[in-house]
């Protein structure tokens, strides 16, 4: 395993989160950035234990697993550091803290670093 | 119908053997079987998993089906696979709307005073005027009814909203008022879970400017229900000054750190000796390694509190040395924490903005 590289706070601290209907959520970082994340995207990143493998990290359920269609039917925080999704397809168990979400940002520059 | 004599009991116990490898509990206690019955030597049930995307579904039927098999007089074992996706409860903060801040006191371990100091920061913080409500959450070893002498609650109304108990002028809800006298709370983390969001969205808190929650010791299940059911202020760590505690700190500090809780401080308790005799004061397990561990990692240091035998003295009787002493050595110590924190909180009022999803 590769060392993760740490992100700075403002990377890290969402400013303001929009939610389009049921199709992607996007963040805008206190550092300017912004991240869209298209509902299938976001569902095949799910990071429960029941999506990856508690012990060894290795991931069980991926994007192309996922049904094309699938949306997000309700979106909120957890706390201050977390936002919490209810899928079309009944997942509700994955809490994507925004530190995580950084990581997972689908955008060109962001992707080549993925988590 | 059981002619053959299989008994469901029989049957639930041989399933007891098969696990659910996520949850690392077997299926019976987790309430997974439903529906059983017993024809003759043919036996069926459901297995009602969280989850209809479980990745183990065939497997954990292969492995009840073969645990029921292996019971004398069964020849038949109908294993129906069913789910119910238990929704984590939903984090309904409507029910703390009228709570302005969100304290939350923990340490690393325990025995460093952290009960003692989050009860004289609400009983400071009440006799300031401030409107206060306390929560102990430590199941481990509630305390807080002790130190505030503060009675039982009554039964929950009929709505099921627990009315706090009052003490020296603040609002008081413990984990042990759960459970009937001296009865040890022994729990599961699911429910310490529900009890934690039992006790904050379940009590009738009314208008409050402060809610200190005294957490149990170390990082655990209580944190992470916290900070998962209400938007948390912000943490308050105390700690000895001696650098083991301080070490242990440190991993409180990072729990905090990375759910999000911003650190209001570090208190240094247990700091110095007050003798009660000459009034001198003793260094006994060294002094200020809290404070500069606070300086290195840049949270505001909020004071320190001297090992003073009146401060035991006042919390064994129920009345915190702010209130019973205010005007000694060890309730000033406290009464300037309280500010301190106070001074922190407001800081962070201002800088906290609350985050909301909205719809485009």
């Amino acid at each position: 395993m590769t060392a993760v590289p740490a992100l700075l706070p403002d990377q890290t601290t969402p400013v303001e989160v929009r939610k389009k209907g049921g199709e992607r959520i996007t963040i805008r970082w206190a550092d300017g950035h912004e991240s869209v994340y298209p509902a299938r995207t976001l569902r095949g990143r799910c990071p429960c234990a029941q999506c990856v493998n508690e012990s060894t990290g290795e991931r069980l359920v991926f994007e192309e697993h996922v049904n094309p269609d699938v949306s997000i039917l309700e979106a909120r925080t957890v706390g201050h550091y977390a936002l919490h999704f209810d899928w079309s397809d009944g997942h509700t168990t994955g809490i994507y803290s925004f530190d995580y979400l950084r990581r997972i940002c689908p955008c060109a520059s962001c992707a080549g670093r993925a988590a | 119908m059981t002619q053959v004599g299989i008994a469901e009991a029989q049957v639930l116990d041989a399933l007891r053997s098969v696990m659910d490898p996520d949850l690392h509990k077997d299926i019976v206690s987790l309430g997974f079987i439903r529906n059983m019955k017993i024809e003759g030597g043919v036996v069926s049930f459901d297995v009602n998993l969280t989850t209809p995307a479980c990745p183990v579904k065939d497997r954990l039927r292969e492995q009840s089906r073969q645990a029921v098999l292996a019971v004398p007089g069964v020849t038949d074992a109908r294993v129906n696979m069913t789910a119910e996706v238990r929704r984590p409860p939903a984090p309904s903060t409507a029910a703390l709307q009228n709570v302005k801040n969100i304290v939350a006191v923990g340490s690393g371990k325990g025995g460093v005073g952290k009960s003692t100091v989050a009860a004289n920061i609400a009983a400071s913080l009440a006799r300031s005027g401030a409107r206060v409500g306390l929560l102990d959450a430590d199941i481990y070893g509630p305390s807080i009814p002790i130190m505030m002498r503060s009675g039982r609650p009554a039964e929950p109304r009929a709505d099921n909203v627990i009315e706090p108990g009052d003490a020296h002028g603040v609002k008081v809800m413990s984990m042990g008022y759960l459970t009937p006298g001296d009865q040890p709370l022994i729990w599961r983390g699911p429910m310490a879970h529900k009890a934690v969001q039992q006790s904050l969205l379940g009590v009738n808190w009314g208008e409050l400017d402060y809610l200190i929650v005294d957490l149990p010791p170390g990082t655990g299940d209580v944190h992470l229900t916290l900070v998962q059911t209400v938007p948390v202020t912000g943490g308050v760590i105390v700690s000895t000054p001696q650098d083991v505690g301080l070490q242990i700190s440190m991993k409180t500090l990072r729990m905090f750190q990375q759910t999000k809780v911003p650190i209001l401080g570090i208190v240094e308790n247990m700091s110095y000796y007050v003798c009660p005799h000459c009034g001198g004061s003793d260094d006994l397990f060294g002094h200020g390694g809290a404070e500069e561990a606070a300086k290195a990692m840049g949270v505001p240091f909020l004071g320190s509190i001297p090992l003073d035998p009146a401060i035991r003295k006042a919390s064994d009787e129920g009345t915190p040395v702010v209130i019973a002493e205010p005007g000694s050595k060890s309730g000033q110590a406290m009464a300037d924490v309280t500010g301190a924190l106070a001074r922190q909180v407001s800081i962070r009022a201002f800088r906290n903005v609350t985050l909301s999803i909205v719809e485009e």
